[in-house]
């Protein structure tokens, strides 16, 4: 589904990416730990398409496509869903209106009508639930006044909603309490399916006990320095990263 | 009564943004001379109005009332079509004025056919509105008084019609008695060329409140427009309230230029000022925010914000707060900016799926809702929405079926 070969990106004069690689095959969860300044945000924004990203080499095929050379919309509509680590407020556009929108872009690029008020309500009223959240959300401006765990809620309601091909979660797990974790993992977990894949981005093992993945990875410096399953993830919570920062070194 | 005053400039500092040179040329003075036999607006116009957002809807044509188009007005209130030459109200009551800041408003006396005055009864209720229609050179006059404790909602719309371009010169002077309130939503709404001007009295009493929106738009980018709007707001009893939000989009090389003086006289007043404004294309917009606390005006509360986004590599902005306080006592805020999209608003739109014309026309709309929030009329906000769909396409409808 996703393979990224000798993937090098920098922001401004400053590399960020210096030669990574990652396949992730449909069905599979992907789990990428590392330090802080490691580039694991800088891989999801650079594959959602982030403006300032620039990629200097190597490539990345997304479901066959190449998809640098998708616009961040295109990537969104060809099944690409990041859920933030910060998700921003948007006063003023609210919540259903973002969900519908965005629902009918992926629909209309798979070749489906748009879907009607109906149907769109049923199906968003059943996500909700799905994420214990108040139908309220769905009047207010997007992510406006939410605290950190009802934003990380809303970002896991979204994509349940579109039902991406590749959910790329960035920390979704940061900032929540026990319960809240609880909640989130249910809903990724609800999205495993095997034509479709995730890949989370996390600091903590904690978030890898309620979704358990196939396949853990280490990235420092830019790239992946280590890759093994989940018991490697067990490993990094009793030992850190530096023994694995020395070897790559 | 201030001396008749010669025609502003840009170097005049409460005109600096204002397309002067476009309005000094508007025929107002020639119509006034050539157009005193004609007849009031009797004849239906070819064009469709409006559907009405108030059962009750005066309108005038070209500064002219239009007693065929017009409905009778509900209980509570009166209206008084007063001849020109018969009268004899001051031009303004508002003290310490800048004369070339009057000069409409003399050209305005000079050249009106008629007065409206519209008066709402001590403690009535009323709904009221009244269209405007420019299809070429026209110079209304409205005087709505509000007696003690009278509520008024009232919606006043300006359509520019037709082939050629329209010309306005408006005078509105507004006066609210004591623990009156007045619900006041404005839209200078731009179908075809038309330049725009006009000058707004508004005198508050005791505890008397004012809710006042007030949004200016064209249809379309492309159709030429320039406005000036210059207001004149006295705070003459104690803890009268303000609550001023005020719009503008402006795209293509439309011009759109506002004077707002608030005058706190009187103790415990208070005014709330937005402004939001987006300048696309070429345009230019100017706001400028002047607000005076006088002596012995203790106790007043003032806040102003001001905030212009640029989408146009070209277009232009001047926001302006300005505040004099010649007292003690005072809570007075004000903030003002010019920015761009935000474009981290921007990216997480986009990587919704959202294409990058409906993610700016989203956040567009989001700059604007603070204040279109704030309409008193559902309907109103309905037409707005509609006739905004051109320049902000995806945003208006698919926000208006959702909210």
């Amino acid at each position: 589904m996703l393979e990224i070969n000798s993937l090098q990106t920098r922001i401004g004069e400053r590399e960020i990416l210096r030669g990574l690689n990652l396949t992730v095959k449909a069905g599979e969860v992907h789990a990428i730990m590392g330090p802080n300044g490691a580039g694991k945000s800088s891989l999801a924004y650079t594959l959602a398409g982030r403006p300032g990203y620039e990629v200097t080499s190597g490539s990345v095929r997304f479901d066959g496509a190449d998809l640098l050379a998708l616009a961040p919309e295109e990537r969104a509509q060809a099944g690409l869903f990041l859920g933030f680590q910060y998700p921003v407020e948007i006063p003023g556009v609210n919540n259903v209106y973002l969900l519908k929108a965005a629902l009918n872009a992926a629909r209309k690029h798979r070749g489906l009508p748009e879907v009607d008020a109906f149907e769109f309500l049923t199906l968003v009223r059943e996500k909700m639930r799905l994420m214990q959240m108040d139908e309220s959300f769905l009047s207010r401006g997007v992510n406006e006044g939410f605290s950190g765990g009802e934003k990380k809620r809303n970002e896991i309601l979204q994509m349940l909603v579109l039902e991406p091909k590749l959910a790329l979660l960035d920390e979704t797990d940061s900032g929540l309490d026990i319960d809240a974790l609880k909640v989130v993992a249910n809903g990724v977990n609800s999205l495993r399916s095997p034509d479709r894949a995730v890949v989370l981005v996390t600091h903590y093992q904690r978030l890898l006990d309620y979704i358990k993945p196939d396949v853990v990875h280490v990235l420092a410096r830019g790239r992946i320095i280590k890759t093994g399953g989940p018991e490697l993830a067990l490993e990094l919570e009793a030992r850190g990263y530096d023994w694995l920062l020395a070897d790559a070194a | 009564m201030t001396a008749p005053s010669r025609a502003p400039t840009n170097r005049d500092e409460n005109w600096k943004y204002a397309n002067v040179r476009a309005l000094s040329r508007l025929p107002f003075e020639q119509a006034a001379d050539h157009s005193a036999t004609d007849d009031p607006a009797t004849d239906p116009l070819s064009v469709e109005l409006p559907t009405k957002t108030m059962e009750c809807r005066l309108v005038l044509v070209d500064g002219r009332f239009s007693a065929i188009l017009s409905d009778a007005l509900p209980n509570g209130a009166t209206l008084d079509i007063q001849p020109a030459a018969t009268d004899t109200t001051p031009i303004t009551t508002a003290l310490g004025l800048n004369p070339v800041d009057l000069h409409y408003l003399h050209v305005n006396q000079k050249g009106r056919r008629e007065t409206l005055n519209l008066r709402v009864l001590a403690k009535q209720c009323v709904q009221v509105e009244i269209l405007h229609v420019a299809t070429r050179i026209g110079q209304p006059a409205i005087n709505v008084q509000l007696e003690l404790g009278a509520e008024l909602t009232l919606i006043e719309r300006h359509l520019a019609l037709g082939s050629g371009a329209a010309a306005t010169n408006l005078a509105l002077a507004i006066s609210l008695a004591e623990r009156s309130t007045l619900k006041l939503a404005r839209w200078q709404h731009f179908v075809s060329a038309a330049s725009y001007i006009e000058t707004l009295d508004l005198s508050l009493g005791a505890s008397s409140q004012c809710y006042l929106t007030h949004i200016t738009s064209a249809d379309r980018g492309d159709t030429p427009v320039s406005s000036r709007s210059t207001a004149f707001v006295t705070h003459r009893g104690q803890g009268a309230a303000l609550h001023w939000n005020s719009a503008v989009i402006a795209d293509g090389q439309q011009q759109h230029d506002s004077y707002v003086r608030i005058d706190h006289q009187a103790r415990r007043a208070q005014t709330h000022q937005l402004f939001r404004g987006i300048a696309s294309g070429r345009s230019k917009i100017g706001f400028n925010g002047h607000m005076l606390v006088g002596d012995g005006a203790h106790g007043t509360h003032s806040g102003q914000s001001l905030k212009t986004l640029l989408t146009g590599i070209e277009a232009e902005a001047n926001v302006r707060p300005q505040l004099e306080i010649y007292t003690n006592e005072v809570t007075a805020t004000h903030g003002a900016t010019v920015g761009k999209l935000d474009g981290d608003m921007l990216f997480y739109l986009l990587s919704r799926g959202i294409d990058q014309v409906t993610a700016e026309a989203l956040l567009k709309w989001a700059f604007v809702s603070d204040v279109l929030i704030h309409l008193p009329s559902v309907e109103l906000r309905h037409h707005i929405e509609a006739s905004l769909v051109r320049q902000l396409p995806g945003a208006i409808a698919a926000q208006g079926s959702t909210t």
